[in-house]
C-alpha cells in the first residue's frame, strides 16, 4: 500500500497535483516507519524455520527407530533439548535481537516436547495425551516471560486449548473439567496484557485479540457437565462478554479485522439466539439451581453487567444498540420463560428481528456497506429458520422472500445514492 | 544486571526440563534392573500416536478376578496381586484397594464387576508397545498367523515389576522378540 503511493508520487508531482516538497516529505515519513521492518521479516521466518525444524524432528524421532540401542535413543532424545537450550541461552546473555530470542524460544518448544515423548516411546510408557501435553505446557511456560516471547505465547495457549478440549471432549472424560485451564491462561494473561498496552495497534497484538476468545469459545463447552440447556446461556453470555469488550473505546477504535472480540461476539449472539428460536428449544427438562453451569452463567453475568455499568460511568454508551444488552433479555427468559414454548419462542423471534435491524440501522449510520449486509442476512436466516418449523402457506413464505430480496436491493441502493450525495456534496 | 537474572531463572527452568524426562528414565531404569519379571499373555492391536509414533496395543489375558467383594467404582485404581502359574506366566492371585505389604503387585484401573460370574474385570495400565511405523501393523498380523498354530496363546510380554511400578520391556511371539519375529 505505501510503496504504492511512494511509487505514484513522480505522476502527482508532474501533474502538480502536490509539490517537490510535499512529496518528500511524505517519502521520508514512511521511510522511517519502515526502518524496523526488515527485522520483523526476519522474525516471522525465524519462528517459521523453527517451527518447521521442531515439528520434523518430533515427526523423525516417532518413526522409532529399531536399529537404535535404548542408549543410544537415549542420547537422541535429549539432543535437540540441549541445542534448544544452547540457542535460548546464547540470545539471553548476549542480549541477541527479537528475532533470534522468538526462533530460539520457538524450536526449545518443541524440543521439550519431543524429548518427553521420545523418554515415553523407549521405556513404553503409557499415558493419556492430556497429561503428556500438560507436562510440556508447564516445562514451557516460563519461556514466554523469559524471552518476553510472542511466539510461544501463541504456542502455549493453542496447547492449552488442545489439553483442555482432550481432557473435556474426550471420549474417556465424561464429567471432567479443565479446571487448570483457566490457571494457565490467567499466566499467559500478563504479557497480552504488556502487549494490549505498548504495542496495541501492532498485528502480533490483533492475533492475540483472535486467538484469545477464540480459545475461549471452543473450551466454554468443557464447563457444561449434564446441564447442557444452560450450556446455551453460558455461550450466549460469553459471545455478550465478547461484543461488550469489544465495544470498548480500546478495541472499538481500531480496525475490524484487529478487533476478533466484536466479531465473534456479534456472530456468536445471532448464532446463539437463532438456534433459540426453534420450537423445540424451549422444552427444559430441569433446571438446578446448585449447579457448575448456574454459577458460571452467573459470573459471566455479571461480568458482563459490571463491563456495561464501567462503560456507561466513562460515558461511552452514547448510542443504544440492542447487542450489548441482549444478555440480560436472554438471562430473563431463561429464568421466566422455561417450559412456557410459545413465549420463549415468540420473544427470541422478536429479538432476532431486532438484532438484525439494529445492525442495518449501525450499517447505515455509519455508511458500512459490510455491516448493512451482514444486519440483512440476520433477518434472512431468521426467514430462511422459520421456513423449517412452521406451517405457514407456501404464500405467505413466498411473499416473507421476496420482501427480504427487495429489502436487500432497496437499502443497498439507497445507501449507493447517499454515498453520492455525500461526495457530491464534499466537491462543491 | 537484569539479564543475568533472567539468565539464572532461565538455568533453573533448563534443569528442570532435563530433570523431567531424565526422572522419567530414572524410575524405569530402576524396575528394570531391580523388578522381578512375569510374562502376560497378550494380544496386539495397532493405533497411532500423533507425536509418540506407532505403537501397539496389548490386550491381556489378565484382565479379570474372581472376587465377593461388589463394591467397585470405574476407573478406580486396584492393586492386583500376581504369582506364576504353572507354565510360567502370570496370574492374578488377589485384589484390594490399599497397597498390599508383601508379594509382586501392578497397579490397575477397575472396569465393570460381573455380578453373573462375582468377577471383577480390570485393565492394566502397561498396554502400549511402540515400534517401528513400518512393524507395528506387522506384528499384529504376526501375531494372528502364530495364533493359527496348534499351541495355544504363544504372544507375551515381558514386564519388570518393582512395588506397584510396572514397566513393559519387550513383547514376544514363541519366545522371539515381536520386531525380529516380524522381519522373519
Amino acid at each position: 500500500m505505501n510503496s504504492k503511493l511512494i511509487k505514484e508520487l513522480p505522476e502527482l508531482i508532474t501533474n502538480n497535483v502536490i509539490s517537490q516538497e510535499v512529496a518528500s516529505n511524505i517519502e521520508e515519513y514512511y521511510q522511517s516507519k519502515h526502518s524496523n521492518a526488515p527485522n520483523r521479516l526476519f522474525t516471522v521466518f525465524g519462528v517459521l524455520g523453527s517451527l518447521l525444524v521442531g515439528l520434523g524432528i518430533i515427526l523423525i524421532l516417532a518413526h522409532n527407530w529399531d536399529g537404535f540401542t535404548r542408549e543410544t535413543k537415549t542420547i537422541f532424545a535429549f539432543l535437540p533439548l540441549l541445542i534448544g537450550q544452547c540457542f535460548t541461552a546464547f540470545s539471553i546473555l548476549k542480549h541477541k535481537s527479537k528475532a533470534w530470542k522468538e526462533a530460539s524460544g520457538t524450536f526449545l518448544f518443541f524440543a521439550i516436547g519431543s524429548s518427553i515423548s521420545l523418554v515415553s516411546q523407549i521405556y513404553n510408557i503409557p499415558g493419556d495425551l492430556g497429561t503428556y501435553v500438560l507436562t510440556w505446557i508447564v516445562l514451557s511456560l516460563p519461556l514466554i516471560y523469559l524471552l518476553k516471547s510472542n511466539a510461544v505465547a501463541i504456542l502455549n495457549i493453542i496447547f492449552i486449548s488442545f489439553y483442555a478440549f482432550d481432557m473435556g471432549y474426550g471420549y474417556f472424560s465424561v464429567n471432567q473439567t479443565p479446571w487448570l485451564y483457566l490457571v494457565l491462561m490467567t499466566v499467559i494473561l500478563p504479557h497480552y496484557i504488556k502487549l494490549l498496552k505498548h504495542q496495541r495497534t501492532e498485528n502480533i497484538t490483533s492475533i492475540f485479540n483472535w486467538l484469545f476468545p477464540l480459545s475461549l469459545i471452543i473450551v466454554l463447552g468443557t464447563f457444561v457437565n449434564t446441564i447442557s440447556e444452560l450450556g446455551f446461556l453460558m455461550y450466549l453470555l460469553l459471545f455478550s462478554l465478547f461484543y461488550n469488550i469489544g465495544k470498548l473505546p480500546f478495541f472499538d477504535h481500531q480496525k475490524l479485522r484487529k478487533n476478533g472480540y466484536l466479531v465473534f461476539g456479534s456472530l456468536g449472539i445471532v448464532i446463539m439466539a437463532l438456534t433459540m428460536s426453534f420450537d423445540g428449544f424451549w422444552y427444559m427438562e430441569r433446571f438446578f439451581l446448585n449447579a457448575q453451569e448456574t454459577y458460571i452463567s452467573l459470573l459471566l453475568f455479571v461480568v458482563n453487567l459490571a463491563i456495561l455499568i464501567y462503560a456507561y460511568s466513562h460515558k461511552w454508551l452514547k448510542e443504544f444498540n440492542l447487542f450489548q444488552y441482549v444478555f440480560i433479555l436472554f438471562t430473563v427468559l431463561y429464568v421466566l420463560g422455561l417450559n412456557i414454548p410459545v413465549f420463549g419462542t415468540l420473544i427470541v423471534n422478536l429479538i432476532v428481528l431486532a438484532l438484525g435491524i439494529t445492525t442495518v440501522k449501525i450499517g447505515a449510520d455509519k455508511f458500512h456497506f459490510g455491516v448493512l449486509n451482514y444486519g440483512l442476512i440476520i433477518i434472512t436466516a431468521l426467514v430462511a429458520c422459520r421456513f423449517l418449523d412452521t406451517s405457514m402457506s407456501f404464500v405467505i413464505r413466498g411473499l416473507l422472500f421476496v420482501s427480504v430480496g427487495l429489502g436487500f436491493f432497496l437499502t443497498n441502493y439507497i445507501m449507493l445514492k447517499k454515498q453520492k450525495a455525500n461526495v457530491k456534496s464534499l466537491k462543491h | 544486571m537484569k539479564s543475568l537474572y533472567v539468565f539464572i531463572l532461565f538455568i533453573i527452568l533448563a534443569i528442570l526440563q532435563i530433570a523431567v524426562p531424565t526422572q522419567m528414565i530414572f524410575d524405569r531404569e530402576g524396575v528394570l534392573n531391580s523388578g522381578t519379571a512375569y510374562k502376560f499373555r497378550t494380544e496386539p492391536v495397532d493405533p497411532s500416536d500423533p507425536f509418540k509414533g506407532k505403537y501397539i496395543v496389548l490386550s491381556y489375558d489378565v484382565d479379570q478376578i474372581k472376587t465377593e467383594d461388589k463394591n467397585w467404582q470405574r476407573h478406580q485404581e486396584v492393586f492386583i496381586t500376581i504369582e506364576n502359574d504353572s507354565l510360567g506366566f502370570a496370574e492374578p492371585i488377589s485384589v484390594s484397594i490399599d497397597q498390599p505389604q508383601s508379594g509382586d503387585y501392578v497397579t490397575a484401573k477397575v472396569d465393570w464387576y460381573s455380578n453373573y460370574d462375582s468377577s471383577l474385570h480390570f485393565s492394566l495400565p502397561f498396554n502400549e508397545f511402540y515400534m517401528e511405523e513400518s512393524k507395528a501393523y506387522d506384528a499384529e498380523v504376526a501375531h494372528r498367523d502364530a495364533q493359527r498354530d496348534s499351541l495355544p496363546n504363544n504372544t507375551y510380554a515381558l514386564v519388570y515389576v518393582m512395588k506397584g511400578n510396572a514397566v513393559l520391556d519387550n513383547v514376544f511371539i514363541n519366545d522371539i522378540p515381536i520386531a525380529e519375529f516380524v522381519e522373519q
